[in-house]
């Protein structure tokens, strides 16, 4: 027999109380998958959004980790493009606007011949036509949600603009947002010859280590600059932190629910077993073979528990991801770190929850525990 | 009834020999108080015993004899006094349990096995304290259960066993890690007279196959005569020590 066979033996006594603890573990665990899933997958749209657009390094002023940092001149454009390696250089200028009674709405103002728009697909209507002409186009996840279609106006700020067309972007994020050019995004702005990103595009083939030489050199040729990676970016979004800390005290809920569970269930089981610990004692067994053996048990569930968790919240992405309402506007990022940080705190969740419980039961005096009944 | 020749109670060595190299146990002046003194359980025991002894200590209820059993046993403490085990002062021992597992066996009198296990993994119980793989636990066991007549018994489970089936697995068990000193207290307490008969015959051909020294704590007079000395307590004091004439190892 193995110490394993007795765990499971143990645990199977109680089978309708070791499958509720297991219950509540997998909720916890369910519920930091969906939660984390969902917004790793928020941040990896974010970085996938650069990867897509072609940008290799964003060039923007130090100032903070706001994810739109305040305007500047372009006046480093020229000097940044005669940079080594460097084959583009576009500029934008974002910021959220609340659009008529929908939520805010990101938007947009992109250099019209800038190569931004190369991973666009237009998905009805044409492209704004010039810089002076008052138009938008919107993704399709935006149109859906402000119920608008190709001819309707928008208004944003003090002006009206046209939708002229509807598109589709390999970068999940940008289909809920409205893009204008440039000079007419600084127009309604009031930001006259301002961006708050210039977007770099390097050279085919180039290294990770150029990248990082550039990155130096940009720093400390324009002062007052910096430069990131998309990646960078969307991991410093405070929007992106804000959606973890949430999802991250969310989880925390969950899983101090999950402990006291485990903890109430083995303490149970510990008081229910005072007599054979007893004789486990007399026997010879030592304390710490004891503490192994209700710790071994509680790991288990919680480990169990946290799989069926891992099951939970997959599903529960994808039911999530099939609504119509939350269709195309949250992608869950599904990995095999999720799945191992699952486990791991499915397995803290275990060993925390067993400690007290393996402690009193280790405690036990062998003579006093043979004589309970 | 073999003719028990009378000797002083609280001899200091055992009939035939002195203290010598086949001294097992060796008890000074044991006392045991519970409840802050008001109860004296053992008041000054002084015995010795040795190797490959059989011994049966009996007495009334409240004699003090379950609680001499578990002093031997390592299960508890003396309040004073000293008792060594080969030499060694066992209160002085720090891995009680070690030494438990490695060095005695206990038979109790409701058996005392886990309920969720089989006869075979119960005998396996003991092993886990030993350097002996699953199969190796398994294989023992079994072998065990063999030796007790149980070897038609192995996978079931202690429910499914008569009274004096379960005590078999118990002595089964008892013997796992080979122990030099068994202790049994009442093993026939809750059995029928032929239930009875049997584990005696068993327990006394396993001490003269096996060579162990025994113990048995009982207040059955015919389960006492098949040991080789008698102890008789009363009021946690040693009153007489009688030895089966022609009898002993």
């Amino acid at each position: 027999m193995n110490f394993l066979t007795l765990v499971g033996k143990n645990l199977l006594r109680r089978p309708t109380r070791s499958l509720l603890t297991m219950t509540g573990i997998a909720v916890g665990i369910a519920a930091v998958v969906a939660l984390s899933s969902i917004a790793w997958g928020f941040q990896r749209s974010w970085a996938q959004a650069y990867t897509a657009r072609g940008t290799d390094l964003i060039v923007t002023r130090v100032t903070s980790r706001d994810p739109l940092p305040p305007p500047f001149g372009d006046a480093i454009k020229d000097d940044l493009r005669r940079l080594p390696r460097v084959q583009g250089v576009t500029g934008l200028l974002s910021d959220m606007v609340s659009i008529e009674d929908a939520p805010t709405v990101l938007v947009f103002g992109w250099e019209r011949d800038g190569f931004l728009w190369g991973h666009l697909k237009l998905a009805q209507g044409r492209w704004p036509a010039d810089d002076s002409e008052k138009t938008v186009v919107i993704g399709t996840v935006a149109a859906e949600m402000l119920k608008k279609s190709v001819g309707d106006t928008l208004h944003i700020e003090t002006d009206d603009f046209r939708i002229c067309g509807t598109f589709t972007s390999a970068a999940f994020v940008e289909n809920g947002t409205v893009i204008m050019a440039l000079r007419q995004m600084q127009r309604v702005m009031d930001y006259e010859g301002k961006v708050n990103f210039l977007n770099l595009k390097l050279a085919p083939g180039t290294t990770d280590r150029e990248v990082e030489a550039l990155r130096q050199t940009i720093k400390a040729r324009f002062s007052g600059y910096n430069a990131f990676t998309g990646g960078e970016v969307a991991q410093n979004n405070t929007a992106i932190q804000a959606a973890k800390a949430m999802s991250w005290a969310t989880s925390l809920i969950a899983l101090v629910v999950g402990a006291v569970g485990v903890t109430n269930t083995m303490l149970m089981s510990v008081f229910e077993r005072i007599h054979e610990i007893g004789i486990l004692l007399a026997i010879g067994w030592r304390r710490r073979r004891i503490m192994r053996l209700i710790l071994s048990e509680s790991i288990t569930l919680s480990l169990v528990g946290g799989l069926i968790g891992i099951l939970l919240g997959l599903a529960a992405v994808s039911l999530l991801q099939a609504t119509p309402w939350i269709r195309g506007k949250i992608e869950g990022e599904f990995d095999l770190p999720l799945i191992a940080l699952a486990l791991v705190i499915a397995l803290g969740l275990g060993a925390l929850g067993g400690l007290y419980p393996a402690y009193r039961g280790s405690r036990l005096h062998p003579s006093e525990a043979l004589r309970y009944e | 009834m073999p003719t028990p020749t009378s000797r002083p109670a609280n001899a200091g060595d055992s009939p035939g020999a002195g203290p010598g190299d086949d001294t097992l146990i060796e008890a000074r002046d044991l006392t045991r108080q519970f409840d802050a003194g008001r109860v004296h359980a053992l008041r000054g025991v002084t015995f010795t015993i040795r190797i490959h002894e059989f011994v049966a200590i009996i007495g009334p209820s409240g004699s003090g004899k379950s609680t001499l059993l578990q002093i031997l046993g390592a299960l508890d403490a003396p309040t004073s006094g000293d008792f060594a085990f080969r030499g060694q002062s066992v209160p002085a021992i720090r891995d009680l349990a070690g030494f438990r597992a490695r060095t005695i066996g206990f038979i109790f009198q409701s058996f005392h096995l886990l309920p969720t296990l089989t006869a075979v993994e119960n005998v396996q119980i003991p092993m886990f304290e030993m350097p002996w793989r699953a199969p190796e636990r398994r294989r023992r066991a079994a072998e065990l259960l063999q030796a007790v007549g149980l070897g038609d018994r192995l996978g079931h489970l202690p429910a499914q066993l008569s009274g004096g089936e379960r005590q078999r697995v118990a002595i089964a068990r008892s013997l796992a890690n080979e122990p030099q000193l068994l202790l049994a207290d009442e093993p026939t307490g809750n059995l029928d007279s032929v239930s009875t008969q049997n584990i005696m015959e068993l327990m006394g051909a396993l001490h003269q196959q096996r060579g162990m020294s025994l113990i048995v704590v009982t207040h059955d007079s015919d389960v006492a005569a098949c040991a080789g000395r008698t102890l008789r307590m009363r009021d946690g004091r040693i009153v007489a020590d009688t030895l089966r004439a022609g009898g002993g190892p």
